[in-house]
């Protein structure tokens, strides 16, 4: 499998595992949903049709950023210390682009890095996980699929 | 199938009984198996990040109504004490911990040990270490909530802590995947190596 496909398919399950979460999370499950339409500054009044369209930009961006990694690799095997660093690189990314910098922009904050300690923690290690599992999930397909790499 | 020679002598039922005894096959862990515990390490993670939010600091404030609990209804004689001379003690009221001398240092050690275990199991990164730290906690919520709540509730949290200290599930899609090979290298010559690498 080439490297932009095994990223892009690495990504949609990584951030599939972003979405699962919402579906164990206190209230009604899928509720985290409609936030991700929010780094675009879209609100659907539909509750279904915005947590919904929320799924599927979260699957859609996790595509994306898997098929960067890939890009990342230029088609060439990686060891697993590097599938795993760039994958967190990207998660920070992840986080600094629609957990700050957007999510700040849509609600109107005195700076584009305006945060709190509550933001943080709730954002960062899950955007942060995204990555690491992106790189995880990369690196076990190329040793499923590739001859072993140095690790 | 090995036998040993003892048992290839017949002495009555229980040298018949060996006879029939067979050695069991070592079981090794699918792909598949291994990368689903790894899926449930996750969200058990996640179940732990979850219940840092309802205890933020700087005051823990969410985590004293339950210390109260678990001192009035602890399991385990001198438990509830313990809890009244450390975590308890100086506090003027029993709904809010303003005035308690040593509740917060101490609150925040038991939400650190939660950040720990949830970073631990939901990066897989000395998943082993997390799972047992886990345990700690989930054993001490045992002991003082257990019959406050559906008994099995934290006796749950208990069960699935060790699933985690049993099964290296931080291998798979984990940081461990890239630690556990150099750990046990360096374990071959290092004595400090080989006992960090069991916590991978």
């Amino acid at each position: 499998m080439h490297t932009f496909h095994r990223g892009l398919l690495a990504g949609v399950l990584a951030s599939l595992m972003l979405a699962m979460f919402d579906f164990v999370t206190d209230g009604a499950p899928g509720n985290g949903f409609p936030a991700v339409l929010r780094w675009f500054g879209i609100t659907i009044a539909d509750s279904t049709i915005s947590r919904l369209s929320g799924f599927l930009l979260l699957i859609v961006l996790g595509g994306v950023f898997g098929l960067i990694f890939g890009v990342i690799q230029r088609g060439k095997p990686i060891t697993t210390g590097r599938a795993l660093l760039t994958g967190l690189a990207l998660g920070v990314l992840w986080w600094l682009i629609f957990e700050l910098v957007l999510a700040n922009i849509t609600n109107h904050a005195s700076s584009l890095f305006s945060l709190n300690f509550a933001s943080f923690l709730s954002s960062f290690p899950l955007a942060a996980l995204f990555g690491v599992l992106l790189g995880a999930i990369f690196i076990q397909w190329q040793e499923h699929h590739e001859p072993r790499q140095p690790s | 199938m090995h036998i040993s020679s003892s048992a290839r002598e017949p002495k009555g039922v229980a040298a018949s009984a060996s006879e029939q005894r067979t050695v069991a096959s070592p079981i090794t862990l699918s792909e598949r198996s291994s990368t689903g515990l790894a899926l449930l390490r996750i969200l058990v993670g996640y179940l732990w990040f979850q219940q840092l939010f309802w205890k933020l600091p700087p005051t823990f404030a969410g985590l004293y109504e339950y210390v109260v609990r678990e001192s009035q209804h602890a399991i385990l004689p001198g438990y509830g004490a313990l809890l009244q001379h450390t975590f308890l003690a100086g506090c003027p009221s029993l709904s809010s911990p303003v005035g308690c001398t040593a509740f917060v240092p101490l609150a925040a050690c038991v939400w650190t040990a939660e950040l720990l275990v949830a970073i631990s199991l939901l990066f897989g990164l000395f998943t082993r270490f997390g799972a047992l730290l886990a345990t700690v906690l989930a054993v001490q919520l045992y002991v003082g909530l257990a019959y406050t709540e559906w008994i099995w509730t934290y006796g749950m949290l208990v069960l699935l802590a060790l699933v985690f200290v049993a099964v290296p599930a931080g291998r798979r899609l984990g940081v461990d995947l890239w630690l556990a090979p150099r750990l046990q290298a360096a374990g071959q010559r290092h004595r400090l190596a080989r006992i960090v690498s069991w916590f991978v």
